[in-house]
């Protein structure tokens, strides 16, 4: 009988630890899922693009953002106890995604995008939680607000805040598909395209009725991303959008400066229908009834000039006729980029070169030598110029005074 | 010097021994130091590898003020004015040489020059233990030594005539020079006053590419495409140089 009882409770025993290994499966398989969600989420948002410094521990901080009112460094978000975000609780970190306030309730700078992140829903800000509570902890204190007085003041972030900051989840348009919906979402939220893509106002504020129209940041032009057909994306299609955001390229141009950088470290890791949704989105953008302007004259003696120095200097790679190679060497012909609002980035790529992102889809990284040493600035701005206003181009021409002032910029770099 | 006026013919035993020794040192002591690239190679903005370009405008970088109109009364004889062209001398062969003696080539800086310096075969090359500086220091000082002692005068201030007559003794190895063997001179100073007639006009010669336009060489050009296709027509190319050219000017 007693041993009966005793092979009974262990047959118990047993059973009840196996329950409670299933059980402990479970759970391990949902927070599994919950850690890669966040993971991806942590990618498409590009936390890591000034989280991580170059060569720098994960997400320990400490890439120097230079905004115009002085530097910003992307503090530590590993779970450190002293120098990261180990003390945290989920409610401070949904708080900074939700409303850009700190644990006590501090203002963040806007380096930190939480006017788009303010749309990321609450279930996702958790994913992401979890994700980072995973990293490792690492002890690297980051001064953040580098700023000069009074930009270093942060309660004058309230009154910034009053006029830029447009607070609450994303809300879905019940006209549009879900794929739409997932797009903005994605655009306007975690993706915050419209940090470097929408014209700011005097105090670093995005204009938002001017919304991905376009804006230069740190020397770099982030172009108009609306469905504006002649500046804008509107003569790409959804899949050259797919094609630009996976792999760094598609038939018209190659990723360069910042958006390499987004590419290589973000857009290329998104999954294909989230790539789609962002392209449906993009697709129906404002701006797609926008008219070009007229292109310059082809006597005007700036673009005889530019001309001639665009057939010894740039066409044996860009070709005669503007048309690139694809995958090689950018496409100028009819060519968005080229008709952008501001030339700083073709000045830019002229002066300095540039190397094109690589991703694993694309690893060439091709590049465009420098021709600062070669030529003057009002070759320079003749050449632009003539880009800017043949093949179907047409843009403001770009005077010497520009690239002058382009060159001193790079150079103090 | 003294290796140089050694009546030697190739090479003897006890050279091979202390250049063997010398070796042997070199091997146990010496460390490669070859480039290795690893993965993508480096980019950086602004990266370009060509020399500055030169200004004419500026003083003589290596010659004195005397040295200097030997030198262009040299191309002027080398490379006379004609129905073709300029001068050599007009074409700024001088502040070439002037650029170039200045610059790295003037030091040798990218060849071997340890001993042993001996008379080699002229397949061997270039075996003198001096660098072009010298050599034309040297040589232009012992130029107008001998210019003085024949003619008393120096050479720049000798009629033609009689500048051609000691230039062909000079090609000749019958002008002795003090220092330097007058044939060795005379071909570096004619080698240089071709390069600098024909170089890109970046370098301080080949004014407004003169040598280009007589010879019908389109210049630094990469991309034929466009006329690839046009067989058997005249293109009247204007020549290209590194720092562009007349066409790139905006006109009006």
């Amino acid at each position: 009988m007693k041993r009966t009882l005793l092979t009974l409770s262990a047959v118990g025993l047993a059973l009840y630890a196996s329950l409670g290994a299933v059980l402990a499966h479970a759970q391990g398989a949902t927070e599994y899922d919950q850690v890669e969600k966040g993971r991806y989420l942590s990618t498409l948002g590009d936390c890591a693009a000034c989280h991580t410094a170059p060569g720098g521990k994960p997400f320990a901080g400490g890439v120097a953002i230079n905004t115009p009112f002085g530097k910003l460094v992307a503090p530590n978000i590993t779970p450190d106890d002293e120098t990261g975000l180990g003390k945290w609780t989920f409610d401070d970190f949904q708080r900074v995604m939700s409303e850009g306030r700190g644990p006590g309730g501090y203002h963040l700078y806007g380096a930190m995008p939480y006017t788009a992140y303010t749309k990321v829903s609450e279930e996702d800000n958790r994913a992401i939680w979890t994700y980072l509570q995973t990293l490792d902890p690492v002890d690297h204190l980051v001064v953040a607000n580098q700023l000069p007085f009074p930009f270093n003041q942060r309660f004058t972030l309230w009154g910034w805040n009053l006029l830029n900051f447009d607070k609450g989840e994303f809300e879905p348009n019940p006209e549009k598909s879900a794929e739409w919906n997932r797009g903005a979402y994605l655009v306007e939220g975690l993706g915050h395209c419209g940090t470097c893509h929408t014209p700011k106002n005097l105090i670093g504020g995005d204009k938002s009725s001017q919304f991905l129209e376009g804006s230069v940041v740190d020397d770099w032009y982030a172009p108009d991303i609306t469905a504006d057909p002649h500046k804008g994306i509107g003569a790409w299609s959804e899949q050259d959008l797919v094609d630009y955001l996976s792999t760094g390229k598609n038939r018209f141009d190659i990723a360069s400066g910042p958006m390499a950088e987004e590419v290589e470290h973000s857009s290329q890791y998104w999954n294909e229908d989230d790539l789609r949704a962002v392209a449906t989105y993009l697709k129906d953008g404002r701006n797609a009834d926008a008219q070009a302007p007229t292109p310059l004259a082809a006597e005007d003696p700036r673009m005889v000039s530019g001309g001639e120095i665009y057939a010894d200097r740039c066409a044996g790679c860009h070709t005669p006729n503007g048309a690139g190679v694809e995958g090689l060497f950018p496409r100028l012909a009819d060519t968005a980029l080229v008709n952008g609002d501001s030339a700083a980035s073709l000045m830019r790529v002229v002066l300095a070169g540039s190397r094109a992102g690589a991703t694993d889809a694309a690893p060439t990284a091709p590049s465009m030598p420098a021709f600062a040493w070669n030529l003057s600035d009002e070759e320079i701005s003749n050449v632009l110029t003539f880009v800017r206003n043949t093949w179907g181009n047409a843009a403001a021409p770009v005077s010497p005074s520009d690239v002058a002032e382009m060159r001193e910029t790079l150079e103090q770099h | 010097m003294s290796e140089k006026s050694t009546p030697v013919r190739g090479v003897t035993r006890r050279q091979v021994l202390t250049s063997g020794a010398a070796a042997v040192v070199l091997t146990a002591s010496g460390r490669a130091s070859a480039v290795t690239i690893d993965g993508t190679p480096q980019w950086r903005p602004f990266d370009h590898n060509a020399a500055d370009a030169v200004d004419p405008s500026q003083d003589w970088q290596f010659f004195t003020a005397e040295e200097a109109a030997t030198v262009e009364a040299i191309t002027e004889r080398l490379i006379p004015a004609d129905e073709l062209s300029i001068s050599g001398r007009e074409a700024g062969c001088a502040i070439f040489i002037d650029r170039q003696l200045a610059g790295f080539f003037g030091t040798s800086e990218r060849l071997y020059m340890q001993g042993p310096f001996v008379n080699g075969t002229p397949e061997q090359g270039d075996q003198s233990a001096l660098i072009p500086r010298q050599r034309y220091r040297v040589g232009l000082a012992a130029l107008d030594d001998y210019c003085r002692r024949q003619h008393q005068a120096r050479f720049a201030e000798l009629p033609g005539e009689s500048q051609d007559e000691v230039l062909s003794g000079l090609e000749r190895g019958e002008v002795p020079l003090e220092g330097i063997e007058a044939k060795e001179f005379f071909s570096l100073v004619h080698q240089n006053t071709m390069e600098g007639f024909f170089a890109d006009p970046v370098y301080g010669g080949n004014r407004d590419m003169v040598s280009w336009r007589m010879i019908g060489f389109p210049g630094a050009r990469y991309d034929y495409r466009d006329y690839i296709e046009k067989h058997n027509q005249k293109l009247d190319f204007e020549p290209l140089s590194i720092a562009g050219r007349s066409g790139w000017r905006t006109q009006g």
